[in-house]
């Protein structure tokens, strides 16, 4: 199966540990990503505090060509190049003359078709899930994943509806019992890591990933996954900083869910990148012997 | 904190909140004060006083002042755990967005110069190249915070975000997390043609 992939500016950059395995992953299960071409940044959750016209008009341009191209679904493992895009699109179904306004200035215009699926969504169809099962050739026992799914891959400030619990989504979750590897259950799954309060105003973000840390580790999870490439950053770079400040002893390696994957279906942690952690993320691996 | 007592006037209060339900197209009427999106707001603890509930009061009561000027505003993670529990489908992320808007253009002093500062770098930054270069938006990113501590006279908050900031950069580059190439998307003329048209669009 062939589909659409934007990767977004983090994929290219500090997170391009994601990329790679993104990539490998979904080959490997038989879907081939194809990158958009001349794909642009989606104005992130920045574009809307500056400017409601461009907040739209970014991820639409991205739309338009992904649809010329002839993808009729488009993945983003991003959540917040997900949320963009999907809003985006949601906006301009329902605000004709904002489409019109942004078409007039496209050389590839939105029609609106294109389907717009976050990494879970895509993986999680029976298809992709039956062949992971498949492929599984090494099973994660010993995994206690607190899987944090944040804001962006399941809440919108518009009425779109999901696949999934707004509030307790189990998507990653299912996704890590095909690869035997356990989760827990907590209550800061979908509680916010503070996004860019990180460099503008830490005191609020360290309090958010301080209380998303002490909830993960009083239930016992060994570690953090996500999705979120700012959600992985945040906790994983400042995760020593935060802690310190909040009293909290314990550490966590937070691995994005494809990393996981990837080493269930047998690739090496040279592969996947896993030395690109600032919390080492080979520890656990190598104490419950699964490198 | 104690409650600060609003303002109300009329004559303000009604083009007020009128602007900002318009430009956050959220109905702001409809909401009967039942602090839901309070008791949720993750930044409640840093925000004091001001939690959804009372900042949709401020706007409501035509308090343009407090509206403008208070926490929420600038602590608000646009996380949309309010909207999606509130019952009238009250997003307050974007009335806060709107309410940083509206502080711009009218040439406020934003309550977090930070704050603001990373939002337009990161859009201007997107907007030069088509795509986000990190290391060139940090970099704008902390020359304006810079001037705005200098033109405060604030030395020792230059120095230790430079540290901070140093710290960071150290623990990315050891980590293979600092990437030095560069990106952009060829078709940023249509990008830019597309801001012409929303800034259009604000004088408008
Ligand atoms: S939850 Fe909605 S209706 Fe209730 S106080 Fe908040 S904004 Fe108003
Ligand atoms: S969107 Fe803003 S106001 Fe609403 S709950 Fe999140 S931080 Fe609080």
């Amino acid at each position: 199966m062939d589909i659409g992939y934007y990767p977004g500016c983090t994929l290219h950059a500090s997170s391009s540990l994601y990329d790679v395995q993104s990539r490998r992953v979904f080959s490997e299960i038989g879907i081939t990503l194809n990158e958009i071409d001349d794909w642009n940044c989606c104005g992130a959750t920045s574009a809307g505090k500056i400017d409601d016209f461009l907040a739209v008009a970014m991820p639409a341009r991205n739309l338009g060509l992904a649809e010329a191209e002839g993808f009729s679904e488009m993945v983003i493992p991003c959540s917040a190049c997900y949320s963009r895009m999907l809003v985006a699109q949601k906006q301009l179904e329902n605000n004709i003359k904002l489409k019109e306004e942004i078409n007039a200035e496209l050389s590839k215009k939105v029609q609106g078709t294109i389907k717009v699926s976050s990494i879970l969504e895509v993986l999680l169809t029976p298809s992709a899930s039956d062949e992971l099962a498949a492929k599984v050739t090494k099973e994660l026992k010993g995994i206690q994943a607190a899987c944090y799914y944040g804001c962006l891959q399941t809440r919108f400030p518009f009425k779109i509806p999901i696949n999934d619990d707004v509030e307790n989504p189990q998507g990653m979750e299912r996704i890590l019992k095909l690869l035997k590897a356990k989760t827990i259950d907590w209550s800061y799954k979908t509680d916010c890591c503070g996004a860019s309060a990180s460099v503008d105003d830490e005191t609020t973000a360290f309090n958010l990933m301080a209380k998303i840390m002490k909830d993960a580790l009083s239930r016992g999870a060994n570690c953090l996954v996500v999705t979120c490439p700012l959600c992985q950053l945040n906790l994983d770079a400042y995760q020593d900083k935060f802690c310190k400040k909040h009293g909290i002893q314990d550490r966590l390696p937070v691995y994005f869910i494809t990393e996981l994957i990837g080493l269930a279906l047998g690739m090496s942690p040279d592969e996947l990148q896993i030395d690109r952690h600032f919390i080492d993320g080979s520890e656990l691996l190598k104490e419950l012997d699964l490198i | 904190m104690t409650a600060v007592e609003l303002e109300f006037n009329f004559d303000t209060a009604k083009s007020f909140v009128q602007e900002v339900m318009e430009r956050s197209d959220q109905n702001l009427l409809a909401c009967y004060q039942c602090r839901r999106c309070a008791s949720g707001c993750p930044v409640g603890e840093e925000t004091g006083y001001v939690t959804p509930d009372r900042l949709i009061r401020m706007l409501v009561l035509g308090d343009r002042e407090s509206a403008l000027n208070n926490d929420l505003v600038w602590k608000c993670v646009s996380c949309y755990t309010c909207g999606t529990r509130c019952p009238n489908e009250i997003q307050t992320a974007r009335v806060t967005e709107t309410l940083k808007k509206i502080s711009k253009e009218t040439h406020q002093k934003p309550l977090s110069p930070k704050v603001a500062h990373f939002h337009s770098t990161f859009v201007s930054s997107a907007l030069r190249w088509g795509r986000l270069n990190e290391i060139e938006f940090i970099n704008f990113y902390e020359i304006k915070n810079t001037l705005t501590d200098l033109k405060n006279f604030r030395f020792k908050a230059i120095f230790s975000e430079m540290i901070a900031q140093g710290q960071v950069g150290l623990n990315m580059l050891r980590r293979k997390r600092l990437h030095f190439g560069f990106q952009s998307a060829k078709g940023r003329k249509e990008i830019k043609r597309l801001y012409q048209r929303a800034k259009t669009k604000q004088r408008g």
